[in-house]
């Protein structure tokens, strides 16, 4: 028993080393790329490998802790490209919308129905994975419809949804016997959150005059 | 399927790294490659979680990224 244990120990720390070896490598490929290009929206692309790249690493770990870890990251990382690429579109001046923008048939048509599916399933799996598919429902309906008036609500909810976060904190901390109401309204507060930022970004293809976001 | 992954991973990497005709989509899809090794290597340790979100903020990643690449080639 103690053998057969000692195998399969073995067997995971070379197959965990052999693959931390390669992600290495591809992160030294990466990191030279971006080296040396010169051209700023190259770079910015080059980024997105780099995180992906690093995510390896984490994920290489294979435990809870590493789902843990990856998930903050990949929020931060998607807060940083809209911030660098706005950066981008101000520095270069970029402000006028593009003409051709693409517009097929589908977009008249279903944007409802699939809004109405994804957010449904996503209330269905709720919390943070489930905010995620219910917003990207919602950022496909912004998208084809275009909307600013409807921001003011999707900032109420932002607001509603830290409530939420607070009082579930607050149940944790003082009665833990409830933990149970408490993990729930941590998950809809948090399906609320995810939802509500990214719509914004739906929001953000609109009318280019005003700041968006 | 861990090796597959680590495969397409320095595969994707590579040619995302020096794209053959250096355009900002073709670098785009290059790296859609490399994040499919990233999927099939948390297939493959069971990170249900962290794939499902990586697919959804991949996509808006690629969102964000072409709307500045349109605005890039319209001026």
């Amino acid at each position: 028993m103690m053998m057969l244990f000692d195998m399969i120990v073995y067997d995971l720390s070379a197959e965990y080393e052999a693959a931390l070896i390669i992600t290495l490598l591809c992160i030294i490929i990466s990191f030279w790329a971006v080296m040396r290009e010169r051209e700023d929206l190259h770079r910015l692309i080059l980024t997105e490998l780099v995180e992906i790249m690093c995510l390896v690493i984490i994920a290489l770990v294979a435990t809870d802790l590493a789902e843990a870890l990856i998930l903050p990251g990949l929020v931060v990382g998607i807060a940083e490209f809209l911030a660098l690429s706005e950066l981008y579109i101000e520095k270069e001046g970029l402000r006028k919308a593009p003409e051709n923008v693409l517009h097929i048939e589908v977009m008249d048509s279903a944007p409802g129905i699939i809004a109405v599916i994804f957010v449904i399933y996503g209330i269905i799996l709720s919390g943070f994975t489930g905010g995620a598919v219910a917003g990207l429902g919602l950022l496909f309906y912004f998208m084809c419809r275009g909307s600013s008036e409807k921001r003011e609500i999707i900032e109420t909810v932002s607001g509603y949804a830290w409530a939420c976060w607070v009082v579930a904190f607050i149940v944790f901390m003082a009665v833990p016997q409830y933990w149970f109401f408490g993990v729930i309204i941590a998950g809809a507060g948090i399906f609320a959150k995810v939802v509500a930022k990214m719509s914004l970004i739906g929001t953000m293809n609109g009318d280019g005059g005003e700041g968006d976001v | 399927m861990l090796v597959l992954g680590l495969g397409i991973l320095f595969i994707g990497g590579f040619s995302s790294a020096f794209p053959q005709p250096k355009t900002y989509i073709n670098r785009i899809i290059n790296i859609e490659i490399t994040s499919f090794g990233l999927l099939l290597v948390m297939l493959y340790y069971n990170e249900t979680l962290a794939l499902v979100t990586f697919i959804a903020v991949t996509v808006i990643t690629t969102f964000v990224l072409v709307r500045v690449i349109e605005r890039r080639e319209a001026a």
